[in-house]
């Protein structure tokens, strides 16, 4: 298996100003499953098509184990890639459509045979071997790109938004077997979707990206518990972060009446700031109703029954805050109680760039 | 690891880049070249002749050189009786041909555009005349059906007491129009066939929920939807029925009541008429009719192939 | 998008009643039998016997064969109908096949990698279209009787591909447009070299679409009269030609001209009724796509 590296690597398509992916420097482990996130049009995919080779590296370089593949066509990376869209051959079966590759490389019948049948076995596509891709199902589809994949044992494997054709539940379940697959075969891959879900639940580290800029790559965990900006701690997690712009009073920061209580380091970190704008984040989780609070109005209820989330309408700085605040799931508060918010929990400081200040 | 190691060191990533991707544009040109090249030399570069033809005075029957005239030709154009009557056939003959066909494909494809038993096969007999070739087309049309003694169409005249008609000779241009709407009324009928089966039904259906009328919903939101389709047909029945040679030299021969400038042209070039720079003079002016005509379609074509981003 | 092959859809333009819907398909029955009368009616003329066909039209007749076996043989006029149509079946074979030749690699690089002005190329093929080739006529007739091609295949196989070639590219293009990008790319990162991914992935899809442009070559190319008859009046002849100069000698033999002119136009009939679908399909696709 293999590393890969990322090295001030940019995409700028003719005739634009703005690159699509900014000088990207991004370390993959061996053996890791490391996730690209981020909206639509941050770069995310691009990046994987340089590592690819379908796109050009206008600056910087791309490294496979040590090995500069920049300039290398994809044909000679060693590298394996499964499309949103699958990209099956639609004139050959499902057997020769995962032992092509193998027939590229004039791998004997024998023995190619031999690999597709194997990985047809782990995929469980092996009553499917003789049926074309249009007799198939979304899943099973989906499958047959993933055991193309397999079938080649290449060095890195690259997944362009693999799940996203699939329904909600294929979904699920599809992503655990995927992690489990990846896990097993200890294989480097890279992985692209637009779900932060999909993207905390699978990956080992997740790296951000925003306008084909990297925001932030570390282990979920981290993303979510120190993110180093607001975007990215309002893009991880879901329900997203309330995040509200507070002012400076008196040196205190507040949301509508309720103090914000800041970590000596938030504090430090905040008095060497000179902006006036700051930002304060807190997550649904760390939000509960009590008395003493700041006041509001319920105004949706999100009953998920493991859990509530709801939308409480609150004033801060003259104007109306709807905050989301996480709630039990058996709790009987409806639309339209007046209820009354406090902070249980860490609250997240951000700076008027947006960068995270303090701990 | 030879020269790609080498060259990084001597110019920058940004450079190599550029180079390669100047090569690989260069590399997606030439599957195209050969024929864009035949393309140039066989079909644009003998209009450029036509042109050096039309400024000089160039009869192939007498042993004078060819002398250059300048734009003579040109200026004697507006009294050329017969050069106005051929130009003036052809526009008669262009706009009956292009509108009637039209109407009728229109027509027809809005009754071909529901499911009723055999609709697949009632479509093959309504495309046939398209595939027809013209010269029997014509002939079939000038002997079966205008024809005085055994035509189909004077025999059910005679039925209703009327005497027969030789429409070919009688009507000429009409005649020729009819069996060029019988062939291209097909043409348009797939067009337009194309542009309602593209319709979205749901807007179809939220328009009826919304209470509107058949005829209603035809005017307000099919036709406008039409509308790029009927430009379509009526450019590319222009460009061709603009040409149309081979139905008057097989209905009509020749004679005057139809001739058009394309007939008008050979006629009096190849012929026999051997004046080659006179009727190269009229080929510029058709040309030109013919450019500013395809100008207004490649508009039309530009806006469909827009879509196509 | 709009494929003529898919039923259409439950809503149609006139009325949903049962009984008007059931009185158009009447009506859609009876124009199209109308539209297809000529044809049949000539097909019929060319069973009869002269005698029979050269009077007031009969629809009930005893029928022979014997019109379509005598045109094999006919030998009236400067031409006989089998030379006139080993022309045409040779000069339609190798046009056919050069635009082919031509418009493939053409159609690649405008679809599959584009290159960078494609639009403009493509508008520009089409362009040539549009100008009469009666402009072009004088020229290429001075240039063929120069280089003593008059009267030869050659000058037609050359004017017929030049003639196809643009719509030929236009179809091919669409065609090609179909191959979804990814499956190249797949097969680029499956380590398929250039012609591999044509022979291997590209063209089983675009097969179809091959057959169905080529067919269309055929059909206007087995059609043409103009450029045969001003550069071919005698030598080459093409089936087109041969059917015109036949009425001029054979007034009085209207039963051996419909079965001539059946003989001379069949091939093409049939092959756009056996393809009709997919060349309608990338007619249409190519304007509307």
């Amino acid at each position: 298996m293999a590393e890969v590296r990322y090295e001030a690597a940019s995409r700028i398509y003719p005739g634009s100003e703005i690159p699509a992916v900014d000088s990207l420097d991004l370390d993959i482990h061996d053996g890791e499953l490391l996730v690209l996130v981020g909206p639509s049009g941050s770069g995310k995919s691009t990046a994987l098509r340089m590592l690819a080779g379908l796109e050009t590296v206008n600056k910087g370089s791309i490294y496979i184990n040590d090995v500069d593949v920049t300039l290398k066509p994809p044909q000679d990376r060693d590298i394996a890639m499964v499309f949103q869209n699958y990209a099956l051959y639609p004139s050959m079966t499902v057997a020769e459509n995962m032992g092509f590759a193998l027939k590229q490389s004039k791998v004997p019948k024998e023995e190619r045979r031999r690999q597709v049948e194997e990985a047809a076995r782990i995929l469980d596509l092996t009553p499917y071997l003789d049926r074309k891709p249009k007799n198939l199902s979304g899943g099973q589809r989906q499958r047959v790109a993933m055991g193309r994949a397999i079938v080649r044992s290449p060095q890195v494997f690259l997944m362009d938004e693999p799940l996203s054709n699939l329904d909600a539940k294929l979904r699920v379940q599809t992503r655990a077997e995927l992690a489990d697959l990846q896990a097993r075969l200890g294989v480097t891959m890279v992985y692209v979707t637009h779900d932060q879900v999909e993207a905390m639940t699978m990956g080992h580290r997740v790296a951000v990206l925003k306008d084909g800029i990297l925001q932030q790559v570390d282990a979920p965990r981290t993303l979510y518990n120190s993110p180093k900006n607001r975007f990215v701690a309002g893009f991880i997690g879901s329900p997203a972060m309330n995040i509200v712009d507070v002012e400076r009073i008196d040196g205190r920061l507040a949301i509508g009446s309720l103090p914000i209580e800041l970590t000596a380091d938030q504090t430090a970190a905040a008095s060497s700031d000179d902006s006036t704008d700051l930002a304060v984040g807190v997550r649904p989780e760390h939000l509960t109703l009590a008395n003493g609070g700041l006041d509001g109005e319920v105004s949706v209820v999100e009953a998920l029954g493991s859990e509530s989330f709801l939308h409480v309408r609150t004033q801060h700085q003259g104007e109306e805050l709807v905050l989301v605040v996480r709630e039990d799931g058996q709790s009987d508060i409806t639309r339209g109680d007046n209820v009354s918010v406090s902070i249980i929990g860490p609250v997240h400081l951000f700076g008027g760039d947006g960068e995270r200040l303090g701990d | 690891m030879s020269n790609a190691v080498v060259d990084r060191d001597t110019e920058s990533r940004a450079d190599e880049v550029k180079r390669l991707e100047r090569r690989e544009g260069w590399k997606r040109r030439i599957p195209i070249l050969p024929a864009l090249l035949f393309t140039i030399v066989v079909t644009q570069i003998p209009f450029l002749f036509t042109l050096f033809y039309s400024l000089t005075e160039w009869r192939l029957d007498t042993p004078e050189p060819r002398e250059f005239i300048g734009l003579d030709n040109y200026t004697s154009l507006p009294d050329d009786k017969f050069f106005r009557d051929a130009a003036w056939i052809s526009v008669q003959m262009t706009v009956m041909a292009v509108l009637f066909s039209l109407i009728v494909g229109t027509l027809l494809a809005i009754l071909l555009d529901r499911k009723f038993f055999g609709q697949g096969f009632v479509r093959t007999l309504l495309i046939t005349p398209f595939l027809v070739m013209p010269v029997v087309a014509g002939f079939m049309w000038k002997t079966q059906m205008f024809s005085a003694t055994f035509g189909v169409i004077n025999w059910v005249i005679n039925l209703f007491g009327f005497e027969s008609v030789e429409f070919a000779t009688r009507y000429p241009l009409a005649s020729v129009v009819v069996v060029l709407v019988w062939q291209w009324s097909p043409f348009m009928m797939l067009i337009v066939l194309a542009g309602l089966q593209g319709q979205d039904t749901s807007v179809l259906e939220a328009a009826r929920v919304d209470g509107a009328t058949t005829f209603g919903i035809f005017r307000q939101i099919t036709f406008p939807q039409l509308r790029p389709f009927l430009e379509l047909g009526t450019l590319l029945g222009a460009i061709y029925l603009i040409q149309v040679y081979d139905h008057i030299e097989v209905i009509v021969g020749g004679q005057p009541g139809a001739k058009n400038l394309p007939f008008y042209i050979a006629q009096r070039s190849i012929g026999g008429g051997n004046r080659f720079g006179l009727a190269s003079a009229y080929s510029i002016v058709m040309v030109i009719a013919a450019i500013i005509i395809a100008n207004i379609g490649l508009r039309v074509l530009s806006n469909l192939l827009k879509d196509d981003s | 998008m709009a494929v003529f092959t898919r039923a259409p859809k439950a809503e149609p333009i006139l009325g949903q009643n049962r009984v008007v819907a059931h009185l158009l398909a009447l009506l859609t029955w009876i124009i199209g039998l109308l539209f297809f009368f000529p044809l049949f009616w000539l097909t019929l003329n060319g069973f009869k016997e002269e005698s029979v066909a050269n009077s007031s039209p009969v629809l009930f007749f005893d029928p022979t064969l014997d019109r379509f076996s005598e045109v094999t043989e006919s030998t009236t006029g400067l031409l006989s109908f089998t030379e006139a149509f080993g022309n045409s079946f040779w000069i339609v074979l190798i046009s056919t096949v050069l635009v082919m030749a031509l418009a493939v690699p053409a159609a690649y690089a405008l679809a599959i990698r584009p290159m960078r002005k494609w639009r403009d190329v493509l508008f520009f093929f089409i362009s040539t279209k549009f100008l009469p080739i009666v402009g072009a006529i004088m020229p290429l007739w001075i240039i063929a009787r120069d280089l003593d091609l008059l009267g030869t295949r050659t000058v037609l196989v050359i004017l017929y591909t030049a003639m196809n070639l643009p719509l030929a590219v236009w179809m091919l293009r669409s065609f090609f447009a179909e191959v979804p990008k990814e499956l190249i790319e797949a097969a680029q990162i499956d380590g398929c070299s250039l012609i591999g991914q044509i022979r291997q992935v590209i063209m089983p899809i675009v097969a179809p679409g091959l057959a169905a442009t080529a067919l269309l070559c055929v059909i206007f190319a087995w059609n043409e009269f103009f450029l045969a008859v001003q550069l071919n009046p005698v030598g080459a002849s093409t089936i087109p030609v041969w059917v015109n100069s036949q009425q001029k000698f054979q007034g009085q033999f209207l039963a051996g001209l419909s079965a001539a002119s059946v003989l001379a136009t069949l091939p093409v009939v049939l092959a756009g009724w056996i393809a009709q679908k997919r060349m309608i399909r990338g007619l249409a696709m190519g304007a509307i796509k």
